[in-house]
């Protein structure tokens, strides 16, 4: 129905290579997201499924047949693109009947499909209007009836969203996921929006320079980023890294020596000789803490932002990567300039090796699976 | 828009749009007037602008001292409209590959095309009287009528592709994806979203076609009845004297398919016909 396999596909450019051998495997329903810096080559690969970029090497392989060289009508994808590509002299119904008048179906017909999917996008009453009469959201809806019209098995979307305004957006996220639910087809959608990422991902791919940095689902990229591109990409604000070096390990997790001179239990799962070794300490704002705790970092911060429900404070740290961020709640005594004490769990941190690749947590499964979740 | 002008500054503006346009117009005024006037009043001393013995007769006796003058204009109207059609039926696919298509030598053939227009049509006359004069086409519509198209179609074609390179890509793209052929996109997406830059294109051609035939006419036809209105317009040209006041009648009235054209494609050239097709 809608599976779509990649295998060691490449894509290069004269010299440039851009995808590097990606494999991956999409069951039919799944809400695929690829999300990534800018670069990344999202875009790219998602073109490459849709037919509008010639495949380097390997192979794509929807609903088990081999598309490599087929145009994309013959592939039964159907595409929504950032800039909508709506044709500004046809009226609505004209734009959502476009893929039926190419296929030559009846007038009967193409009015039953357009009118049903004018029904399920709410542009019934906007049928008659040419583009440039409509609001931007209102467009994107009927780019996207143009794609329903056509039934494909994948739906592939290249930044549908990111010419909305941020309420349209929110809103347009509800409508995309409902949309999903309703059709019953697998969807894949490129972003650099890691909100959009993770509230309507089934799963999320995370490209970095033309590769799969991982897959897997929103809570598990949260909470068990296999890297450190991963970990600092999904997050906002982003994860803060510390440099500390490994003291000892046993199977409770790995103590390490923070810059200050601390010892904290890491619960990861310890290596072979790792004793003495400098790693990458990585903890999210969120999870610093006000409370006790395992072990304590001065800040002082030199910039406090104030939203209301949380306080953020920026300061710079010893051994720190970049700029050190807390989220605080938003009753937080912070000032710029006065020193707070900040706790840190071992429980709540990453460890990542000289790689960048992580040491993988000991979570309880309730953390990463909504079913198990409980207060 | 930040800057105002001052009074003196619009009525100096407006002095040197006056100047410029008294420049242009006034040989159509002196036209029209000597259009008016009976031939013996012509030459008169001291010049006056309005005389008395002003009528229209020009206008009527035109056609019975000169019997094929209406012909004359079809003629012209006629060869201008085929050059027109002719090249914008090459013009627009030659465009649209110029402008979408990575091909070899592709800049180079288009700087070729712009090459040929540097020769005016006068240094290739010659040649293209030994062409015609082999191929049997002397004193036929088609021998005005090919020449004329070959020389439309260059600046054609860079009009068009600089409009066409305008369009965004993912029209086409979504078209493709939606399974529309090339043809099928360059007529259902393409020429209809490039309408105002094709009705440019028209209007240059058409003009270009219509003033052009002058030269192809004399030298490739000698067929009285296939000859367009420059042409003609030498039958008031007799051997003692010139018939002024029907020349300018006939010039002036050959002037109005012209203007007709105009008139009727500039309410197409719609700007912004573009909008709501993509996100800016």
């Amino acid at each position: 129905m809608g599976e779509l396999q990649l295998r060691d596909v490449y894509k290069n450019y004269g010299q440039m290579e851009v995808i590097k051998g990606v494999d991956l495997d999409v069951d039919h329903g799944e809400f695929i997201v690829f999300v990534g810096p800018s670069g990344c080559g999202k875009s790219t690969l998602l073109r490459m499924i849709a037919g509008l970029e010639e495949i380097t090497g390997g192979d794509i392989t929807i609903d088990s047949k081999i598309v490599n060289n087929l145009p994309p009508v013959k592939r039964g994808i159907a595409m929504v693109f950032q800039s909508y590509a709506l044709y500004p002299h046809m009226s609505v119904y004209e734009n959502i009947a476009f893929p039926l008048r190419v296929e030559r179906l009846s007038n009967d017909k193409v009015e039953e499909k357009v009118n049903a999917a004018a029904g399920i996008l709410q542009l019934t009453e906007r049928l008659k209007h040419k583009p440039g009469e409509l609001s931007g959201g209102q467009r994107q809806r009927v780019a996207i009836g143009r794609a329903i019209v056509r039934e494909p098995s994948v739906f592939l979307f290249d930044e549908p969203l990111s010419n909305l305004d941020a309420a349209l957006r929110a809103e347009m996220r509800v409508e995309l996921a409902k949309l999903h639910n309703n059709l019953d087809a697998t969807m894949i959608y490129v972003t650099h929006d890691q909100v959009e990422a993770m509230t309507m991902a089934d799963r999320i791919v995370v490209l970095d320079h033309g590769i799969i940095s991982q897959v897997g689902t929103p809570l598990e990229l949260y909470h068990k980023p296999q890297n450190l591109f991963v970990a600092g990409f999904i997050g906002n604000p982003k994860m803060n890294f510390i440099t500390v070096t490994c003291k000892q390990a046993d199977e409770t997790g790995i103590v390490v020596t923070l810059p200050t001179g601390q010892d904290l239990n890491v619960k990861v799962v310890p290596r072979d000789d790792i004793a003495g070794q400098s790693f990458t300490l990585g903890i999210r704002p969120e999870d610093l803490t006000l409370k006790p705790a395992d072990a304590t970092i001065e800040i002082t911060p030199s910039v406090v932002e104030h939203l209301g429900i949380h306080t953020v404070t920026y300061s710079s740290v010893e051994g720190a990567s970049n700029t050190f961020c807390a989220l605080l709640p938003g009753s937080a005594p912070a000032k710029v300039g006065a020193s707070i004490s900040m706790g840190l769990n071992g429980a709540d941190c990453h460890l990542f090796d000289e790689n960048g690749l992580a040491f993988d947590r000991q979570l309880a499964v309730s953390a990463l699976d909504p079913a198990e979740m409980h207060l | 828009m930040l800057h105002k002008y001052r009074w003196y500054e619009y009525v100096l503006i407006y002095c040197g749009v006056a100047v410029f346009l008294t420049f242009v117009l006034a040989p159509f005024v002196e036209a029209f007037v000597v259009s008016l006037r009976p031939l013996s009043g012509l030459f008169s001393i001291p010049y006056r602008f309005i005389t008395d013995d002003m009528s229209f007769e020009a206008y009527f006796s035109m056609w019975k001292n000169v019997p094929l003058l209406w012909r004359y204009m079809l003629n012209s109207f006629f060869i201008a409209t085929v050059v027109t059609i002719l090249g914008l039926l090459c013009i627009i696919p030659a465009a649209y590959a110029f402008a979408r298509f990575e091909f070899p030598a592709r800049n180079s053939l288009l700087g070729v095309f712009i090459a040929v227009n540097m020769f005016s049509g006068a240094v290739l006359i010659i040649p293209l009287f030994k062409l015609m004069q082999q191929y049997g086409l002397l004193n036929t519509y088609f021998a005005m009528i090919a020449p004329g198209t070959a020389f439309v179609i260059p600046t054609g074609i860079w009009l068009l592709r600089s409009y066409l390179v305008r369009i965004p890509k993912e029209l086409e793209e979504a078209a493709w994806v939606d399974g529309a052929g090339k043809i099928y996109t360059l007529v259902r997406v393409i020429i209809p979203v490039a309408l105002p830059g094709i009705v440019v294109v028209t209007i240059t051609a058409f003009i270009t076609a219509y003033a052009q035939q002058f030269i192809y006419a004399l030298t490739f036809n000698s067929v009285n009845e296939l000859n367009p209105l420059p042409v003609g317009l030498f039958q008031f040209f007799g051997r003692q004297s010139v018939v002024w006041n029907e020349l300018m009648a006939a010039s002036l009235v050959g002037i109005l398919p012209v203007l007709f054209v105009y008139v009727f494609l500039q309410r197409y050239i719609v700007a912004g016909l573009t909008a709501g097709a993509v996100k800016e």
